[in-house]
């Protein structure tokens, strides 16, 4: 066969009329409501799901016994009330009545059961939300796969369930469980997960393109009401400026602004009247672990390093405006927060005379000292290293450590100076105060170590009245705050632009508000 | 000729063979645990941490996660992803697999017409203002980086103008902004070339024959003269696909596609081991069946080639 030019330019034309074919499919969206997310999810299982792209988007197909509302309390969900057991520690639920699954089955006690059994399955992978079942009883010998049941959850009717403790945990009603349909399996196979969604939420899962989005539509039977919208479209986008410009464009209804973004944000006039601007539910420390660097043993050393930080300035010059000064443990806006905690304030003089007295006058005899982090935080690290450098003469270096590695040299306890932060997962105070300092804690990254502290704790998580839990909470903080445990520094911002078109939806401290009453005109 | 297709296809093996070793070491001698990026802020749940590490064979020896996976490959589905809990690799990549050589066939589809007609403008116009003004631009079009012209593009057409989206896949008109942006490279290489290669045939004696001969002047550039530069312009288009092709990482990112070349970035970072060497190995594959398909293409067109494979 003899191939001219002119059949090379047809080969050409046709591969171009293929590619144009090809890519003519278009979707047409009705009302959608679109909105970015960071990546993809890793996967869109209730039960096995630990990261927060995917627990974003179950938030919206999935409700537990209770939910958090868009000022950021815990209200009633699929349990409209609860009581604790007369005959021990646990709780019996009594469960909201008329619910519908996403596939018209009626949720009932049944379904709690069976999510509570599938988080514990051994080999089903149970996700990290397994962790919130420990307290119950029989959940050890269904883990291990010696029970095939929970012994301790109890189906008194379809609306009514007891479970019960090996200890009182008091939190448990706000656990982020998401109750499935026990039938979906018998339905829909093993595989069910990636066809349908199992839930009650005023959302269904429609279907999951990887590297584009991740579309749900509404959910007729939602027990809150029919959505007002046709459907959610979890745009996935990586890159923080093409978020914004899709916004720009209209390609997006509500932006979740990344901390790449925020500055150039909030400094834009056209955003001014669309901008929602909370502190996120991240309690941000800069941990001093005492095992690790002597000088970090001496209470004037940590107190000295506590107030060299100029935190308004920080929140200022470093984030422009894109931060919240913390001076605690306890983010605001978190059940559990102290108000009346005082400023830390900026004193270089009186952190130079406490160094001077600590034996190291202007820095000298301090041995070197790394202060690590992942790339995320290296300016923050920079600014930290000169500030210290500058005020207290302490010789400290930047080093910057991949995150993977650097979250198990923190676990490990292996790393002295670091700034870090802990998200909330649950709306209490407790997801701090019991985690990150508390003695037996694998979080309690910076090792500081008080048994009065650890006692406060366990006693606060067996006390159910709000407001005297919270007192044992505030007790705790202050022992942590005046032996300068840590340094709390300043904690990062949550930005979210929203169309003027967009109603009812919010961008709350703990992610992405409630979908179900969300309008666009 | 079918005999030669066989020996070059033969010829691939010790290649990819040598990419799935080289990626496997490669890959698993970056720091950072798949684990560890798996449960993140969690990482201290060391139960969870190892029967994670179990699941995925990650606790064994790295002799036989290699031969592990040699066998899945061999099996034809690369593995488990780690990033996308119980998905075979063939899953993930299977939506991707098509979109970055679309992308670089369009903008090679879009790239020829283009370069060839103005490195035919800038030879026939030789030294006057419209060559100086061509090879300019050329210069141009070579020199701005692909992500600075896509920054412009994307604010002129889609923020500023609204006539085309800023980003994503799936639609027609998703499409033009990224082949456009990876075109206009390659289009002024082409042309470079294509002025070039004119510049040179058109001082050859038989068009001076064909001139002699009274031939019309628009035969004789588009005839004889750009069809005998053909032939070294198709060997560089193929180069150009590969390059192309590889160019569409970059695109994809800034644009948002969902393609190989942006899977490759996300699951490198993701520590998803499986499923960058899975992507490693088809751009491996790729490229191997490119450089074929043009010494083939190139048998086609010339002759003289055909005989010496006969030889």
């Amino acid at each position: 066969m003899k191939v001219g030019p002119k059949s090379a330019f047809r080969v050409l034309a046709v591969a171009g009329a293929i590619f144009v074919g090809a890519l003519g499919a278009s979707l047409a969206e009705a009302k959608t409501f679109r909105i970015n997310v960071v990546g993809d999810p890793a996967q869109m299982d209730p039960i096995t799901y630990s990261e927060i792209v995917a627990g974003r988007i179950l938030r919206a197909m999935y409700q537990g016994f209770t939910t958090i509302d868009d000022s950021g309390r815990n209200v009633p969900a699929l349990a409209e009330k609860w009581e604790p057991l007369a005959t021990g520690p646990g709780f019996r639920f009594h469960l909201r009545k008329g619910v519908k699954f996403h596939s018209g089955r009626e949720f009932t006690a049944k379904d709690v059961k069976y999510t509570f059994e599938e988080l514990l399955r051994p080999g089903a992978k149970g996700g990290l939300n397994s962790t919130y079942l420990k307290v119950v009883v029989g959940a050890d010998e269904m883990k291990k796969g010696t029970a095939k049941e929970i012994s301790g959850v109890k189906i008194v009717d379809d609306q009514t369930i007891d479970i019960q403790f090996t200890k009182m945990d008091v939190l448990f009603p706000i656990y982020p469980f998401y109750f499935m349909d026990s039938g979906i399996v018998a339905e829909q196979g093993a595989d069910w997960m990636t066809k349908v969604s199992a839930g009650t939420g005023p959302f269904k899962f429609s279907k999951w393109q990887r590297g584009a989005s991740v579309d749900l539509v509404a959910h007729p039977g939602y027990w809150g009401g029919a959505p007002k919208v046709d459907g959610l479209s979890f745009k996935i986008v990586p890159n923080a400026d093409t978020a914004i410009s899709q916004y720009e464009a209209g390609e997006l209804d509500f932006v979740d602004v990344y901390a790449a973004a925020m500055r150039r944000v909030l400094r834009d006039d056209r955003f001014k009247n669309d901008i929602i601007r909370v502190p996120r539910a991240q309690s941000t420390y800069l941990a001093m672990n005492q095992n690790l660097y002597a000088p970090f043993k001496d209470k004037r050393v940590r107190e000295a390093i506590t107030i060299a930080i100029d935190r308004p300035a920080m929140v200022k010059g470093l984030y422009g405006g894109a931060a919240f000064v913390l001076n605690g443990v306890v983010t605001p806006g978190m059940p559990g927060f102290n108000p009346d905690l005082p400023e830390i304030k900026y004193d270089p003089e009186r952190a130079k005379k406490l160094m001077a007295e600590a034996g190291y006058p202007g820095g000298k005899g301090l041995p070197p000292i790394d202060i690590a982090s992942t790339e995320a935080f290296k300016d923050e690290i920079t600014y930290y290293a000169n500030q210290f450098n500058r005020v207290l003469g302490m010789p400290v270096t930047v080093k910057v450590v991949e995150r993977a590695t650097h979250i198990r040299a923190m676990n490990a306890g292996e790393v002295a100076f670091f700034p870090w932060g802990w998200t909330a997962d649950y709306t209490d105070a407790a997801y701090y105060l019991s985690q990150m300092w508390y003695g037996p804690s694998p979080y309690n990254r910076g090792r500081w170590k008080n048994a009065d502290y650890d006692k406060l704790i366990e006693e606060a998580l067996t006390v159910a009245d709000d407001a005297k839990r919270f007192a044992l909470y505030h007790k705790a903080e202050k022992i942590l705050l005046d032996d300068f445990g840590m340094a709390p520094v300043p904690m990062s911002a949550v930005v979210g632009l929203k169309k003027p078109n967009v109603k009812n939806f919010t961008i709350t401290p703990f992610g992405f508000g409630e979908f179900a009453r969300v309008e666009i005109n | 000729m079918f005999r030669y297709f066989l020996r070059r296809l033969a010829g691939l093996t010790p290649v990819l063979g040598a990419a799935i070793v080289v990626t496997f070491l490669a890959i698993r001698a970056l720091p950072g645990d798949p684990v560890g990026v798996m449960l993140s802020d969690h990482s201290a749940d060391v139960a969870m941490a190892t029967r994670l590490r179990a699941e995925y064979g990650l606790d064994r020896p790295l002799p036989e996660q290699f031969l592990r996976y040699v066998w899945d490959i061999f099996t034809g589905n690369f593995g488990l992803s780690f990033r996308y809990v119980h998905r075979p690799v063939w899953e993930v990549l299977r939506d991707s697999l098509l979109i970055s050589p679309l992308l670089a066939l369009g903008a090679l589809a879009l790239a020829l017409p283009i370069g060839v007609l103005l490195g035919v403008q800038a030879a026939l116009h030789r030294n006057t203002m419209r060559d100086t003004a061509i090879i300019v631009s050329l210069v141009a079009g070579l020199s701005i980086p692909n992500f600075g012209i896509a920054t412009f593009l994307v604010y002129l057409f889609s923020v500023k103008m609204n006539l085309l989206p800023v980003a994503g896949w799936g639609q027609f008109k998703q499409a033009i902004l990224p082949i456009v942006v990876l075109a206009l490279p390659s289009a002024a290489y082409i042309a470079r070339l294509t002025r070039t290669f004119m510049l040179e045939v058109l001082q050859q004696d038989f068009i001076r024959t064909a001139r002699a001969k009274g031939l019309a002047e628009r035969l004789v550039v588009y005839r004889h003269a750009l069809g005998n530069t053909l032939v070294p312009l198709s060997t560089s288009a193929g180069i150009m696909f590969g390059g192309l092709l590889s160019n569409t990482v970059v695109v994809e990112t800034i644009f948002n596609i969902p393609g190989l070349g942006r899977l490759a970035i996300d699951s490198i970072f993701a520590r998803d081991y499986p499923v960058a060497m899975a992507v490693v190995i088809l751009f491996v594959l790729f490229y191997a069946l490119i450089n074929l398909a043009v010494d083939l293409f190139y048998a086609l067109i010339d002759p003289r080639v055909r005989q010496e494979i006969a030889a």
